[in-house]
């Protein structure tokens, strides 16, 4: 219930799993009866992931880069390997824009296709993979992100931990060096860890 | 007690002075600090919004992501806003996302919250004012910040205001007490010894004191200088009064003396005409005792008749000069232009027809005219004439001049002749009634002919003195002064 959709902030999680009702009126319905009894519910590790990684999109930019020309229309979010939390940023992708730029999910069935996305999700059944995938997308302008352990050893950019159960994130400020990427420092000051970070961002 | 029932101006005026500064600065005082809780409650507000926006926009990524501990990591810099008593950071359901609390008296008690729509508002209680404003991001809603900040700042500020005002109070009594020695000095003063003055002229009656007139040149000066004028005009006219009342006296006292030695005169008058009258009557009485007895005045009876009736008419005489001198003196003149010449002739003739047998030369000056009283100056006319005629009738030929002289500023008239004449020492005596200067066997008479004709020449304003010198004869003299309207 705290995703980042304060209007309605338990919609999106519920309606979600009722999402494949044929029948508007029937999901109208079960929506309320839904919002009722789970309204104490305590939303999933994969909804907090979908919505922190909708919110990743709005505090990066392009370093030395002209956004307008470089940047596409739309902020694809490129979801690489198993899709646990896909159909949460659908939901969504199809009504909040990052920025000015409509949210896009794009799912992708290898690194190189990543590469042009503005954002990857790597899921942490890629396992071993994740290294090889990292070494794919080398320097190109794509936030990376993960679920999976040594993630930013790996030379990942931000990754989801778990910490006394609630999920949180670690930021690899090195990575992200190597490409024009720029991490906002709201992003950084909700961080749990920031590695490599400048002096002048430690929080 | 009234206020205006003090008794000196001084007091009124340091009450009226207290009065007007303490009203100005009461009112002054309402209004600064109406104006100033209101800028300063404006302020608070503007204050507290300005913050909430920053404590908004560093709630954003804490909110996106779910950080409490962030989140009151941003509210606790609010420390340094001595003002805010608590915060609290809400997500967009409501839940409290991370607060924060200056101590532990100031529990966050969340009880307004922001109506839909509406992004940013404030609510004022009596000791603390409560700022909502909603976080946005991206132009999303993404919770509120709610700072709640005390009022104590405004509360001193009025204190603060309070206790100046009391003391700029208590200047401004300090400074209109000083004022009142200023105002004393400079009207209570002199109005006071004008008061003590008017005291004073009041129950002494002393119109000779002056009420001191102060060197400036305002009302009070004009006043104390009207005053004194009026009190000099007061002492004058006290003067004039006393001045006439003295007079009055004194003209009182001159009546008086005059009407004593009158009543003197009076008297011996009396004495005189009783002593006059009772000679002749003795004779009288002597003669008819006499004529009781034929046996002893046999062959006088003839005598004694003719010196009875010498002494009848002797009284005869005395009682009519009596009568022509009381008339002389009472009756009232009608004066008429009168020649007097034309009168002496007749007067001296009648005198000549009544002794034929006495050689005399009788002259008359022609041309003596006088306004007079023809009645009364022919008495007196009538008195020096025979008067003269008498006193010569021991010469051989009798010389009786009527004349006048033309002196400044009237004629001076005259009876000359050469008689018997008397003692100049005894001038003084001449116009006395019932003084002689000679014996009744000498020159007979009752002494009231001359007294008469000066009486008559005194009632017409004119003056009558007479020459001689014994055996050289004697010249009476007078005047008959006139102007139009006696």
């Amino acid at each position: 219930m705290v995703l980042s959709i304060p209007s309605k902030p338990s919609r999106s999680g519920i309606r979600n799993q009722f999402q494949c009702l044929p029948h508007r009126a029937m999901a109208a319905w079960l929506l309320l009866f839904s919002a009722i009894a789970f309204a104490q519910a305590k939303p999933s590790d994969d909804d907090v992931k979908a919505a922190d990684l909708f919110n990743f999109g709005r505090f990066i930019r392009l370093n030395g880069v002209d956004a307008s020309a470089q940047q596409h229309p739309t902020f694809d979010i490129c979801i690489l390997g198993h899709d646990p939390i896909g159909h949460v940023l659908d939901d969504v992708a199809a009504k909040e824009p990052i920025g000015k730029r409509a949210a896009r999910i794009v799912r992708v069935p290898d690194a190189y296709a990543a590469r042009e996305c503005d954002m990857v999700f790597i899921s942490a059944d890629e396992g071993d993979g994740v290294h090889a995938d990292l070494a794919a997308l080398g320097n190109a302008d794509v936030l990376t992100v993960s679920d999976a352990p040594d993630f930013l050893k790996n030379g990942g950019m931000i990754q989801f931990v778990k910490q006394r159960s609630r999920v949180r994130f670690a930021v690899n400020l090195e990575a992200v060096s190597h490409t024009h990427l720029v991490l906002g420092s709201e992003l950084l000051r909700v961080a749990l860890t920031v590695k490599g970070k400048s002096p002048e961002a430690q929080r | 007690m009234n206020l205006w029932n003090s008794r000196s101006i001084a007091g009124k005026l340091t009450r009226m002075n207290l009065l007007v500064s303490g009203t100005a600065l009461l009112l002054a005082y309402v209004a600064f600090l109406g104006y100033d809780l209101y800028t300063l409650r404006e302020d608070l507000i503007h204050s507290l919004t300005t913050e909430a926006g920053i404590v908004g926009a560093n709630s954003v990524s804490p909110l996106l992501f779910d950080d409490p501990q962030a989140a009151e990591n941003t509210l606790s810099a609010l420390d340094h806003s001595p003002h805010i008593r608590w915060a609290v950071v809400v997500r967009a359901d409501g839940q409290v996302l991370a607060k924060y609390q200056r101590d532990a008296a100031s529990a966050p008690n969340l009880t307004r919250t922001l109506s839909p729509g509406r992004n940013l508002e404030y609510w004022s209680g009596s000791r603390d004012i409560l700022l909502g404003s909603r976080v946005q991001f991206q132009g999303r809603s993404l919770g509120a910040v709610y700072l709640l900040a005390g009022t104590g700042e405004l509360a001193r500020r009025a204190g603060q205001f309070g206790l100046l005002s009391a003391l700029i109070l208590s200047l401004c009594f300090a400074i209109a007490v000083a004022a009142t020695a200023t105002i004393r000095h400079l009207i209570s003063r002199p109005l006071t010894e004008l008061a003590g003055t008017a005291q004073r002229v009041t129950k002494e009656k002393d119109y000779s004191v002056r009420a001191p007139v102060p060197k400036s040149s305002d009302e009070l000066a004009l006043l104390m200088q009207s005053f004194n004028e009026m009190l000099e005009q007061i002492q004058q006219r006290d003067r004039a009064l006393e001045a006439s009342r003295m007079e009055l006296e004194q003209r009182v006292r001159e009546r008086t003396a005059e009407l004593t030695e009158a009543n003197t005169e009076l008297e011996a008058f009396s004495y005189s005409v009783a002593h006059d009258l009772r000679g002749p009557l003795q004779h009288i009485t002597n003669i008819a005792f006499l004529l009781q007895n034929p046996a002893r005045v046999e062959g006088d009876e003839h005598d004694l008749l003719k010196k009875l009736a010498v002494d009848a008419n002797r009284m005869a005489s005395l009682i009519d000069d009596l009568l022509n001198l009381s008339h002389a003196t009472s009756t009232p003149l009608h004066r008429v232009p009168v020649d007097l010449s034309q009168m002496a002739d007749s007067l001296l003739n009648n005198l000549q027809l009544e002794e034929p047998e006495r050689k005399a030369r009788l002259t008359v000056k022609k041309g003596a005219r006088a306004v007079v009283d023809e009645g009364l100056i022919q008495v007196a006319l009538a008195n020096l004439l025979s008067n003269a005629w008498k006193y010569t009738s021991k010469v051989d030929v009798a010389e009786i001049q009527f004349g006048f002289t033309e002196d400044a500023p009237g004629p001076t008239y005259f009876v000359r002749d050469n008689g018997a004449g008397f003692n100049p020492r005894y001038a003084d005596r001449l116009f006395r009634p019932f003084q002689r200067l000679h014996s009744q066997s000498e020159f007979p008479g009752t002494g009231i002919g001359l007294a008469t004709a000066q009486r008559i020449i005194a009632r017409h304003g004119g003056r009558i003195w007479a020459e001689s010198n014994v055996d050289r004869g004697a010249v009476f003299y007078f005047t008959l002064p006139y102007r139009a309207g006696q």
